[in-house]
């Protein structure tokens, strides 16, 4: 489904390189954790596949489906199938959150040349997946993520993914800025996405989050590549051992 | 101001001199230099019913306002008004050039007394057609007596070259309610010149709503004077400009007396080579304790060549009041646009919400359910029409 080759990624306006020579495959049904210390360029990872402004792709490629995801417009990765829960999901004032996911969604229903969804159809959709995350009707009504709290923003990006049912999900450190019981919440709506047509990348600095959202692949990203790939179990020995000791291997 | 300036040819043709920019209120807007050909007033003009009734139906509350009064080419149309015009009795004090030209020339306009309930929003509309480039200028008076809610719009709309000069008298009057919107849609080579003399007895609510979108050249004043105490105004504006339009808001709030609220909303939208104004003072007089009075102007500007300039003024002689302003301008955020688009909205749409979202906080500030509607479907046709014209 995913399949990012030898990618080189800098700053537009930076010479300093952020992604250095990263190769990673993701197959349809797979959850890749990816882990690293701040600075290994995990958000960089997840901003170029989302594909935003500001950086600049100087080697590799990376194939979606078939196609270069390099080459497509945001709106059009989104349509296909890539979604991006943001580490820090961004308030919108004015823009009532209902407004928003139908625009959303029915913006990509087009782009796929399917039916856009009625009002009341979609009002179901919304209501049905809402009630399953703790997002209240009041969260529905007020302007996107405005006046939210870190978990409700969390939970919202949660229930924006259940909305779009995306093919690719990429989750950058969901679990930054959570108790536990709302990384139960996000975790269990997480879970709750997986099947076997579904590929997810979950970008965290810490183990914990992976006692929740279990992860078939475990990588270690440093300073911009991945020093080592492994089952479940790197985790842990990770949270163990500490980074530093990949970092010496990456070196 | 007694320098022997020559006059211009403008000036010629009005017999009047016209506002410059050492004139501090008129800084920005130089109408002597702006103005640069002859408008001559009281024109006669015979016009083209089918324009007449095109221009009606391009009013953006055509089929919401119950009641209209029509005004074409600055005299009342009973033919297309479905509300008597009464006989004028205009107070406003003429003390500034526009203002002095407006009474010379002014050949009519309504005059309206609103009481009891008259929330069936009454709509004047004052149409300019299409005929050699004159001053069209009109006067209207509009009094609400005490007790009395009443919504009222002012529709400004025409077609080819002309120069609109409207002068408007507000007298609310006690425990009274009034809602006011003005929405300027001139043609685009026109030029809207207009003042608004609001006076507010006690414990009135008011809510000034204007839409400021057509004319190449736009100065609109507000005053507005608090008399008696517990009165709540409310003063809000929306700005969609592009190509090389210019407008001007120069309001002034002058708390006389104590224990009244005013706050200043506009929100202003420029592009191309836009250019937007806005010069808010309040004044708050020895005696007016107690006044909470906020202004606030914002611009979002579209375009590296659009232009914003804001000047807030506070003068208070008071002691015990709490007012403030505050002025911000920039372009979209960066941040906000790549969220969209990353949930699949494609930018141009992206854009579009987002611009949106910006001048609808003005228009929240309408109680009308249609009138806010009708005022956010034309933001969403501005979008669409100016940038695929662009």
């Amino acid at each position: 489904m995913l399949d990012i080759n030898n990618l080189h990624v800098k700053l537009e306006d930076e010479d300093r390189e952020i992604i250095r020579g990263l190769t990673l495959s993701v197959k349809p049904g797979e959850v890749h954790a990816i882990m690293g210390p701040n600075g290994s360029g995990k958000s960089t990872l997840s901003y170029v596949l989302a594909g935003r402004e500001g950086y600049e792709v100087t080697e590799g490629s990376v194939t979606y489906k078939g196609e270069d995801l390099l080459e497509m417009e945001t709106s059009q990765r989104a349509a296909m199938g890539v979604f991006l829960a943001f580490q820090y999901p961004i308030e919108i004032p004015g823009v009532a959150t209902m407004q928003f996911l139908k625009v959303a969604l029915n913006s990509q229903r087009k782009a796929r040349g399917e039916k856009e969804l009625s009002t009341p159809d979609f009002m179901r959709l919304v209501k049905e997946k809402a009630a399953k995350l703790n997002v209240s009707a009041d969260m529905l009504k007020r302007p996107v993520n405005v006046g939210f709290s870190g978990g409700e923003k969390k939970r919202a990006e949660i229930l924006q993914m259940a909305v779009l049912e995306p093919s690719l999900c990429i989750l950058d450190e969901t679990d930054s800025g959570l108790d536990i019981d709302a990384l139960r919440v996000v975790a269990d709506g997480v879970n709750a996405l997986r099947s076997p047509d579904r590929g997810m990348i979950v970008i965290t600095h810490y183990q914990r989050l992976l006692d929740y959202i279990v992860p078939d692949f475990v990588h270690v990203l440093s300073k911009g590549r991945i020093v080592k790939s492994g089952d479940k179990s790197l985790a842990l020995e990770l949270e163990a051992r500490g980074y530093a000791e990949f970092e010496k291997d990456a070196a | 101001m007694t320098t022997a300036l020559v006059r211009t040819i403008a000036e010629e043709a009005l017999g009047h001199s016209l506002p410059h920019r050492r004139m501090e209120d008129w800084r920005w807007t130089d109408l002597r230099q702006m103005i640069d050909k002859p408008y001559p007033p009281r024109q006669q003009v015979t016009e083209d019913v089918g324009e007449v009734e095109r221009l009606l139906k391009a009013s953006l509350f055509h089929g919401i306002a119950a009641t209209r009064m029509v005004f074409v080419n600055g005299a009342y149309d009973a033919a297309h008004s479905r509300r008597a015009n009464e006989a004028l009795a205009f107070r406003a004090e003429a003390t500034e050039p526009v203002q002095m030209m407006n009474a010379a020339f002014a050949t009519d306009g309504a005059h309206v007394t609103l009481s009891g309930n008259a929330d069936t929003p009454l709509e004047l509309v004052l149409i300019s057609t299409d005929a050699a480039p004159r001053t069209v200028a009109t006067r209207n008076l509009i009094e609400v007596e005490a007790g009395a809610s009443a919504t009222i719009i002012e529709t400004h709309i025409g077609e080819g070259s002309y120069l609109a000069n409207s002068v408007t008298e507000i007298r609310i009057g006690e425990g009274a309610r009034l809602d006011r919107v003005k929405v300027e849609l001139e043609a685009r080579e026109a030029i809207h010149l207009a003042h608004a003399h609001v006076t507010l007895a006690a414990n009135v609510t008011f809510r000034d709503f204007t839409l400021t979108s057509g004319a190449k050249l736009n100065r609109q004043n507000g005053t507005y004077t608090f008399l008696g105490e517990g009165t709540d105004a409310k003063i809000s504006g929306a700005y969609l400009l592009a190509g090389k339009q210019h407008a001007d808001s120069r309001l002034v709030v002058d708390h006389r007396v104590p224990n009244c609220a005013s706050r200043e909303l506009f929100k202003c939208v420029m592009d191309d080579h836009a250019r937007g104004i806005f010069q808010g003072k309040v004044i708050v007089q020895p005696h007016a304790q107690k006044t909470d009075g906020k202004q606030s102007s914002h611009a979002l500007l579209l375009s590296e060549t659009a232009e914003f300039d804001a000047k807030p003024e506070l003068e208070i002689y008071a002691d015990d009041v709490a007012c403030g302003h505050g002025a911000t301008s920039g372009d979209l955020n960066h941040d906000h646009v790549f969220y969209l688009k990353s949930r699949g909205i494609p930018e141009a749409e992206a854009k579009a919400m987002l611009i949106a979202a910006f001048v609808g906080e003005a228009f929240e500030m309408v109680a009308h359910d249609g009138i806010r509607e009708a005022l956010g479907d034309y933001a969403a046709r501005w979008l669409t029409e100016h940038r695929r014209a662009g």
